[in-house]
């Protein structure tokens, strides 16, 4: 095995994490991973040797992510992925999502695609802003008011669902 | 020091190691001063936490064996082999969840040859099923009439216990089955229609040495193939229904299938 695919093999696994918070079903977010792994095979020539694995595939995925994302767009779909309680439900549930790990995995798929990628490149990949910015292809400042809207929204919708709970229990 | 006025901005750019150094003092005073500001920092920094919480498992978990191929496979990779159908693939996840037939799904392993075999599967099925659906009188050669004869056959063929999904609890009827050519060797196809003449094929070949699976169309508003390739069998449902209506019938077909199979 030759050392760029070596490379590539250890970044599966952020990949793998980046790829679930951005889609949230499994076998989805591992579809678009290997879409990912085979367009960087085919461009393999294209990766300057010295640079970061790490940065390279995350462009690629991202650009992926959001072409897809604009086609869903287009066609009119509200929905790009059917987040039914049953289908969330029959996932495969070999880590039992506590509650709190649900909910805030919910909130962030109710924020915008792009909020959602930046402030996930950001918190929980550990990227810098200049980082992301490249990555995601946007100058600095829109990444960081991406990143600040995209924190208000997932707390805004915390809130509103820690208030729905409070509701319910009133209610009974 | 450095003085100057801070705002929300600067709680995000602490909270992400943005902050220079030289106004971390500075700005831990201006927090410590506004308890609104104090209240903001404090449930980002606990959101953070949670997000990182929910994902972390994702980095224990073993690669799958696809993507670790898809790597390794020493196959030319095409760049037309690149098609997004992850999108698509939500619509079918469901499905594999119940495949847990342990002789089909346990033993895949190592580096297959990556050649594509499961877009060839579907292209194959979507193939069969455009010429075929459409055929009115001649769609099928043996009719669903003789169903002992139809699943004998077949199976005897393509070299697979065969039993033809009953799907009328998705409103499909069994039309009949032909025998097909499939790469270098043989498939099944199994033709359905529904109260409003809507047809759907299930496509069965015994070649396969991937294992893999998802959706997938040829072009767009055309048939969409749901498929599953295993050890030693591959399977696609055709048809042009809604995705998630697609997805129940390829279900219920997989399961019935499988079920057979170990029979």
């Amino acid at each position: 095995m030759n050392e760029k695919k070596a490379a590539i093999l250890g970044e599966i696994p952020r990949l793998r994490r980046y790829a679930r918070s951005l889609l949230r079903d499994r076998d989805s977010a591992d579809d678009l991973v290997q879409d990912c792994l085979e367009r960087a095979l085919v461009r393999l020539d294209n990766w300057q040797t010295g640079e970061s694995p790490r940065r390279w595939l995350f462009t690629i995925m991202h650009h992926l992510f959001i072409d897809q994302m604009r086609k869903v767009n287009r066609r009119g779909e509200a929905q790009m992925l059917p987040l039914e309680a049953g289908e969330a439900q029959a996932a495969p549930a070999e880590q039992v999502e506590s509650i709190a790990s649900r909910e805030i995995v919910d909130a962030l798929q109710a924020i915008s695609p792009d909020r959602r990628a930046a402030l996930v490149m950001v918190a929980i990949e550990g990227f810098s802003y200049a980082e992301a910015a490249n990555i995601l292809g946007v100058p600095a400042g829109t990444l960081m008011s991406r990143i600040a809207r995209g924190r208000e929204e997932l707390r805004g919708l915390l809130d509103d669902s820690a208030r729905r709970r409070s509701i319910r229990v009133v209610e009974k | 020091m450095t003085r100057r006025d801070f705002s929300e901005r600067d709680i995000h750019m602490a909270l992400d190691g943005e902050l220079p150094g030289e106004e971390r003092v500075a700005y831990d005073s201006w927090l410590e001063a506004s308890p609104e500001m104090k209240a903001k920092s404090v449930r980002y920094i606990a959101d953070r936490a949670a997000l990182r919480a929910a994902f972390a498992g994702v980095m224990d978990e073993p690669v799958p064996a696809r993507l670790r191929q898809t790597v390794l496979g020493e196959a030319t990779v095409r760049a037309a082999a690149w098609r997004s159908r992850w999108w698509l693939s939500a619509a079918a996840a469901v499905v594999l969840v119940a495949g847990g037939l342990a002789g089909y799904v346990a033993g895949i392993d190592g580096i297959g040859r990556g050649d594509s075999a499961d877009d060839q599967l579907a292209e194959q099925a979507i193939a069969a099923h455009v010429i075929y659906a459409a055929e009115k009188r001649h769609a099928v050669e043996v009719p669903a009439s003789d169903m002992e004869h139809l699943q004998t056959w077949l199976s005897n063929r393509v070299g697979l216990k065969l039993v033809a999904p009953d799907l009328m609890a998705e409103g499909f009827q069994l039309v009949g089955g032909r025998l097909l050519p499939a790469g270098h060797g043989k498939a099944a196809m199994l033709l359905y229609e529904d109260a409003k003449g809507e047809r759907i094929s299930l496509f069965v070949t015994a070649e396969s040495a991937d294992k893999a699976k998802g959706t997938y169309m040829a072009e767009q508003g055309g048939p969409e193939a749901v498929y599953w390739l295993d050890k030693g069998y591959g399977c696609a449902v055709v048809g042009s229904l809604p995705r998630e209506r697609l997805a129940a019938v390829a279900k219920s077909a997989y399961g019935q299938l499988l079920a057979g199979l170990a029979s």
